[in-house]
């Protein structure tokens, strides 16, 4: 029954095992060696390593032994663990533990926009970029802090300071209330990056790939500065930057598609990035095993949404449904995949949901094992702090757990939490049993004292006879008695022991098998007492037939557990829905493949000098055109499909698209950004894709924007709906950059408070472009100079694109609108010796189609937009016919995430204004913008060899009343209209299930969550919104 | 075109002699008021409600429909003109509803805006008398086939008063075709953005949402005291009497609403006073069509060149509303909408139409979308919208198909019998430019 150990209550004195060598000491000289002796436990020594009724020696805050059959030192306080837990404490990589708050800044919108740091000091120009803070030297232990993450089991902590782009080193501390020089490990532990500008002032960056761009560089600015013996300048940050470079380089990100991002400048620059993700690993797991990076994840699981109302549930997307329901398997998949990982409390508003969820992911199917792995081993591994931390082995420091039991149960309880050999007491142990049938006397009365309930809250009463018993109420702790109660029922011996409250005070003896000590009446003499053990507590026999009854449907529960375990294994026990890619609605489950189709007797639009074919075959094949003819005959396991009365087309091609692009549309901070790229920012979980290849688009130019002359370089896509956005890349297509003119550039509708960024004019604008040829040419130079002498130099981003043009191996789509700067930039671009590849939007380009026409520069227009700004108030929907009669290879473009999914019926306003052939109008849509990307020998026609991007039309392509009825890319099906529909039906399904999972967690008592719309940025040339 | 003698006569003072003319201004003087009584002969009548009569017969007198029929035997002698318009189609003028046309002239420059009055509550303010003849846009509209428009003034709680006016006028009283008829109301969001632009927060419950339906009901409230009592009132309130008209059923309140509970919200507050109600938007309308229906509620719906509301949303959802409201029996029509494109984009409002009839409606219900309904609901249905005898000559002739930009050519248009000169800025720039370059026109 007993157990019995002396429990140390809370420690009041600070533990001094490592002596604070350099202070003085005020005082007499107070230093312990503090041993302790943890018995008979389940000791994880490891994360994969158990040892039952194991010992643990702790002596000055570190291990002195550990496992079976070891001596105790005669000097150590022995404590029993029997039945407890005891595992090495858990590390979070991702804290900012012990740092200054940061201060939010109060710039305002309204504020004048910044253009350089204002930080004082031989720093970096960005103020982002802060290698140089190191939280070592701002750390200060915070017990409150540190408090919720010590009761969450955490021994030891990475902090720094969660601001800025480069944020500089963490540091490693231990959780311990000791002096701030004890508690730090080791000072400089890792380096650390985002993608978040954070409290900086400046513009730049203002968009995600603004970010990437300035990190890039950064990289070669501190090789430059690396490398460079005679140096220029002085720069503390890139000095920084490089001393961090040997430590762990931590990437935090906002989701699936930045880990892939950060991956890429990390390879880049031959850097392994450990990345402290956002939990949502899972839905693109290949491609994040593919970076080989461990993880810091959190586990933030969502909580339902309140979806009682059926008009608030409607409005919760998809993907957040989802997720709701998978995001707690989000480590079991990570561990499935061999994916290194560790977890953080990061994210999680209360630390108690740390345990909750954590048991959570293991009933999700994470293997204890790894969840162990993910607490403990890793961390230390990553941090290289294994030698100390990590594993519970000698001489490595006596940071431990001890928990109630298996810490994956949902009940278990962390009982204490020992750092550095620090005892923190965190909830109660399991107390003494003492429940059984006693004889209390007292004043010469026998009464029969019975004890129950459960351990730690025992239920103690004196039963007179069967109906009446006298609750006694009191204290059994640590060894001592106190107990009280009130003989009033009694009436017989009221006499005896007096109206009013009995107080027994006393000690127990003999293995808490009998107590005694004294008591007072309650007319205040002062009586001996004692208590003796007799037996278990009798039960009526009414009770022992309902506890017969429990106990069975214990059994029978455990019975339907074992069960329940079985089924597990063959997942019948609970449904969850799967990961679509992307992951959101009209997602597929099964990567779709080329396939082989005949399409026959079709009307088929080549866009080559066979015109247009009535009745005729097209077989696509291993992503290609096969054939093109009448008669085609059919091989086994070719799909054959009727296009009677339908027609056949290349699919479209969107030559100025702004979907599928994440966080910012525009660098628009700097009137030259060439060095950022749309590239790095695709969004491959854009529904305006699948929406997209649903209007018959295959493919499409992802723009920056229109807020500076000089915008970023271009993303070309094809439409592989569900693929990753490397793998959406349209290999073949020429490098591009976005150019532009007019208001945009010169912010003319930006209201009063940008009236200060070079140029504000169209004069300017030329000037912009002249100065930075300008300097891109004596870079050249430059850089031909110091690769002659072997001199180092500093490679400029910028700069390198800006060469790239004019050595014609990156080309301009400029957004333009009238004349006059349209053919500024065509003689600039000659002055410089190069060609403006296209002019996009080009409303006037009518005015001056002869001079574009000369110059071979392709204009793609919107079919009939005018009247927006004052730029285009000349312009007429005839442009498009107009250009292309004057032999301007030309196209009609989008612009627009709603138009691009019309394009077709944007190409018949080239029939209705102009009257330019059905034929011709069709190539402004396909073949033309194919010319514009240089991808004609890929894509644009049906032409054997071509790739399979086609389309099948119900109807005439550009009548208003057809539709896309199966998209093609690379032959493979991206979209079917009958397999549009099933997934709509079975979209439905999925949400409504989870719908109803929803309602049983509210109904069950789970927490839940107001939908809220989610709003969907569509992005045009001139946005400026920020992409935090 | 077959022309026989008699058309030649009207073609001498429309269609391409006068591009070859000096205009007087750039945009096309206002016709003159019909004289001579027109017959229009051999099209493909498409008359609005429905109704398709192959091989027309149209009379026009005194600008109204004076006979429409299926024309049997040969051509008419008649006394008046007559116009072989064969193989070709008539259509009703389109109306457009919710729009900014002669409102705003360039979108971007302040000073050309004249739809946005400042203050949240102006029932007072009215359209009407800021209404543009003189627009450079309003042309290439009616051009495409819109000869009525509802201008409409925005933003606020409640933006003012609105107009229809026909697209040719020498100023906005010769314009005004039915004057103050609605008052706009734009229900608040029930959600919020937080933060602001450079650091967005989360969406957020609208926490002023139901102060502000307060504000709506009080104003209701007192409008309706103020316009039983006001003779007893020493000083007049110029607000509530704008909204005396709600109360007499002269005027509509026109409510700009999309999301579902929100309607629902506006209907069951505004059940509580006989008030005519129209819904603007209603982009979730077919999700509540029983209880429009038990209400007599409209839907004067935003394009169907819309993206779904929500991501998972059909991918054709905004193509078939149209279709499901068809069905259900409610009153709607199809508009482009108040938009930053709400004047300019006017003239793709039959497309509009288009494409719900590519996704279920037939291309007769497709067309009373923008011609019949509007009509109704504006209350104009009397005098406009098909063509049926002794309504307004307001008609426009296709070469083709209206509804599908590919075949849609609009060669003449009336309005109440006056023939317009389709001419505009942007086929005057087509022209100029087509002689610089020594190109042949394809088109006038």
């Amino acid at each position: 029954m007993k157990k019995l150990f002396l429990l140390i209550v809370c420690l009041t004195i600070t533990l001094s095992t490592f002596a604070q060598e350099t202070y003085p000491v005020n005082g007499v000289y107070d230093e312990r060696e503090d041993a302790y002796a943890f018995t008979n436990a389940t000791i994880y020594t490891h994360f994969n390593q158990k040892i039952e009724k194991a010992t643990l020696v702790i002596r000055d805050g570190r291990i002195e032994g550990v496992g079976v059959g070891i001596t105790i030192p005669k000097d150590a306080t022995v404590i029993d663990l029997k039945g407890k837990y005891v595992y090495p404490s858990f590390i979070d990589l991702y804290t900012s533990y012990g740092l200054p708050e940061l201060k939010k800044s109060d710039r305002k919108w309204s504020d004048p926009p910044v253009f350089v740091s204002d930080k004082k000091g031989a720093y970096a120009w960005n103020k982002t970029i802060h290698p140089e803070f190191s939280a070592y030297q701002n750390f200060s232990v915070n017990n409150e802090t540190a408090k919720a993450l010590k009761e969450a089991g955490f021994g030891a902590v990475l902090t720094h300071q969660k601001d800025g782009i480069a944020r500089g080193s963490g540091t490693f501390v231990l959780l311990s209330d000791e002096m701030d020089n004890e508690v730090i490990l080791k000072d400089e532990a890792s380096a650390h990056y985002s993608f978040k500008k954070g409290n900086s002032p400046q513009g730049y960056p203002s968009s995600l790939m603004g970010a990437i761009a300035l990190l890039r560089q950064t990289y070669l600015d501190a090789d430059w500065y690396n490398t460079t013996k005679d140096k220029k300048e002085f720069n503390i940050s890139l000095a920084a930057w490089n001393q961090l470079q040997s430590l762990p380089q931590i990437f935090e990100v906002r989701d699936r598609l930045d880990i892939l991002r950060a991956d890429k400048i990390g390879d880049e620059f031959d850097v392994q990035y450990i990345i402290k993700g956002k939990g949502d690993e899972y839905m693109r797991v290949d491609a994040i095993k593919q970076t080989n990076a461990s993880f810091i994840v959190p586990v933030t699981f969502p909580k339902a949404y309140d979806v009682e109302d059926p008009f608030d549930a409607m409005i919760v997307s998809m993907e957040d449904l989802k997720h709701w329901e998978l995001a707690p398997a989000n480590p079991a998949i990570l561990a499935e995949n061999d994916i290194n990982f560790t977890f953080t409390t990061d994210g999680l508003k209360d630390l108690k949901a740390f345990h909750k969820n954590l048991v959570k992911a293991v009933e999700r199917g994470l293997k204890e094992e790894a969840a162990l792995k993910a607490l403990i081993h890793t961390p230390a591994t990553l941090l290289d702090v294994q030698n100390h931390l990590g594993s519970l082995e000698r001489g490595k420091i006596a940071n431990f757990i001890i928990t109630s039991g298996n810490y994956f149960d949902k009940k278990t309880k962390i009982h204490e939490n020992w750092i550095h050999g620090q005892q923190l007491f965190i909830s109660d142990w399991d107390h003494d049993d003492f429940g059984g049938s006693y004889t209390l006397q007292v004043a010469d009365i026998d009464y029969q004292l019975d004890i129950e309930g459960e351990p730690g809250k025992p239920k103690m009463n004196i039963v007179l006879n069967d109906s009446t018993k006298i609750k006694v109420n009191g204290q059994l702790k640590d060894q001592s008695v106190a107990l009280h109660f009130n003989a009033a029922k009694d009436s017989n011996r009221v006499d005896k022991l007096g109206k009013g409250v009995i107080r027994l005070g006393g000690w127990m003896q003999e293995d808490g098998k009998k107590w005694q000590g004294k008591g007072q009446l309650a007319n205040g003499e002062w009586v001996d007492w004692m208590v003796n053990y007799k037996g278990e507590v009798k039960k009526k026999e009414e009770e022992k037939d309902k506890d017969k009854a429990k106990g069975k449907g214990k059994k029978n529960k455990k019975k339907k557990a074992d069960k329940d375990k079985s089924a597990d294994n063959n997942k019948e026990e609970e449904k969850y829905g799967q990961v679509t890619y992307p992951f959101l609605a009209y997602g597929w489950t099964e990567k779709p493949k080329a396939g082989t189709v005949l399409f026959q007797n079709a009307t088929v639009w080549t866009n080559e000098s066979d015109g247009i074919l009535e009745e005729t075959d097209v077989l696509i094949q291993d992503g290609k055109i096969a054939a093109i003819g009448a008669g085609l005959k059919a091989d086994k396991g070719v799909k054959v499909v009727d296009a009677t009365g339908k027609h056949l087309t290349s699919g479209i091609i969107d030559e100025h698209s702004h979907i599928a692009i994440s966080r910012g549309v525009n660098e628009g901070t700097q009137a030259s950004s060439a060095e950022v790229s749309i590239a790095d920012v695709i969004n491959s979980e854009d529904v305006n894709i699948y929406r997209q290849l649903a209007g018959g688009v295959t493919a499409a130019q992802l723009l920056h924007g229109s807020a500076n002359p000089i915008g970023g370089q271009s993303g070309i896509i094809k439409f592989r709906w569900g693929l990753t956005p490397e793998e959406m890349k349209f290999k073949e297509a020429a490098p591009f950059i976005k150019f532009a003119l007019g208001e945009n550039v010169k912010q003319s509708n930006w209201g009063d408070n940008n009236t200060t960024r070079f140029p504000q004019t169209r004069m300017g604008v030329e000037q912009v472009y002249m100065d930075h040829f300008t300097r891109a040419k004596e870079y050249e130079k430059q850089k031909a100079d110091a690769a002659k002498s072997g001199t180092s130099f500093r490679k400029d981003l910028e700069l390198e694109t800006l060469l790239q043009i004019i050595n014609k191996e990156r080309f301009i789509t400029c957004h333009s609108y009238v004349q006059s700067e349209i053919t500024m930039l065509m003689r600039v671009a000659e002055k410089f010796g190069f060609n403006i590849n296209t002019f996009t939007h080009i409303l006037e380009g009518y005015k001056i189609a002869d001079k574009m026409e000369k110059h071979g520069v392709a204009g793609s227009t919107f079919s009939d937009w005018w009247a927006y700004k004052y730029e285009v108030i000349d312009a007429i929907p005839h442009n498009g016919t107009i250009l292309h009669e004057m032999g301007v290879l030309t196209s009609f473009n989008s612009d627009d995430a709603e138009m691009g999914r019309r394009l077709n019926q944007e190409a018949a306003k080239a029939v209705k204004y102009g009257g330019l052939s059905e034929e011709e109008a069709w190539k402004f849509v396909t073949l033309n913008p194919a010319k514009m990307l240089h991808v004609d020998e890929h894509v644009g026609s049906i032409k054997v060899g071509k790739q399979a991007d086609v389309v099948l039309w119900s109807d005439h392509p550009m009548s208003i009343y057809t539709k896309a009825e199966q998209t093609y890319v690379d032959g493979v099906c991206y979209f079917d209209m009958e397999q549009d529909l099933k997934m709509r039906t079975a979209l439905n399904e999925e949400r409504n299930r989870l719908i109803q999972k929803m309602l049983e967690e509210k109904q069950g008592g789970g927490d839940t969550q107001k939908p809220m719309p989610k709003p969907s940025h569509h992005y045009h040339c001139d946005d400026m919104h920020p992409y935090e | 075109m077959k022309i026989n003698i008699l058309i030649t006569i009207l073609i001498a003072f429309t269609l391409s002699n006068t591009y070859a003319q000096t205009s007087y201004s750039s945009v096309p003087i206002p016709a003159k008021p019909q004289q001579s009584t027109i017959i229009l002969y051999g099209a493909t009548a498409h008359v609005g409600n429905g109704e398709v009569i192959e091989n027309s017969l149209i009379e026009l007198e005194n600008g109204k429909i004076i006979r429409i029929e299926a024309a049997k035997g040969g051509m008419p002698k008649a006394s008046g003109d007559v116009v072989d318009i064969s193989g070709k189609h008539v259509y009703p003028g389109f109306i457009a509803l919710n729009t900014t046309i002669g409102l705003s002239e360039v979108g971007a420059v302040r000073a050309t805006r004249d739809f946005a009055e400042t203050g949240g509550l102006n029932p007072n303010v009215r359209s009407i008398i800021a209404y543009n003849t003189d627009s450079r846009v309003t042309p290439t509209i009616r051009s495409n086939g819109v000869m009525l428009a509802q201008i409409t003034p925005q933003a606020g709680l409640i933006s003012g008063q609105s107009s229809v006016v026909e697209l040719d006028a020498w100023n906005w009283e010769d314009a005004a075709y039915k004057v103050d008829e609605g008052i706009y109301l734009s229900w608040p969001s029930m959600f919020t953005r937080s933060g602001w632009w450079a650091e967005p927060g989360g969406v957020k419950k609208n926490k002023k949402y139901d102060e502000a339906k307060t504000s709506i009901k009080n104003l209701l409230d007192q409008a309706k005291g103020y316009c039983n009592g006001k003779e007893s009132y020493e000083t007049k309130n110029l607000k509530l009497e704008a909204m005396c008209g709600l109360f007499d059923k002269s005027k509509k309140l026109y409510v700009r609403v999309g999301y579902v509970k929100a309607m629902i919200d506006v209907i069951n507050l505004l059940s509580d006073y006989d008030i005519e109600m129209v819904i603007v938007g209603g982009q979730d309308a077919w999700m509540i069509t029983d209880l429009l229906k038990e209400k007599n509620i409209p839907i004067v719906l935003n394009k169907t060149h819309n993206l779904p509301q929500r991501k998972h949303d059909d991918i054709d959802m905004p193509f078939k509303l149209p279709k499901l409201l068809q069905d259900a029996g409610i009153d709607y029509c199809i508009t482009i909408g108040s938009g930053w494109d709400g004047f300019w984009d006017q003239r793709n409002l039959a497309f509009e139409a288009g494409t719900a009839a590519g996704y279920g409606l037939t291309k007769e219900e497709a067309l009373a979308t923008i011609t019949s309904s509007p009509a109704k609901i504006l209350g104009i249905d009397q005098t406009v919208g098909t063509l049926e005898k002794g309504k307004d000559a307001t008609l426009i002739i296709s070469k083709g198909d209206v509804l599908d930009m590919k075949s849609s050519h609009i060669e003449m248009a009336f309005i109440r019998g006056r023939q317009l000169d389709l001419d505009n800025k942007q086929k005057q720039l087509y022209r100029k430019f087509m002689d610089k370059y020594g190109q042949e026109k394809k088109q006038h």
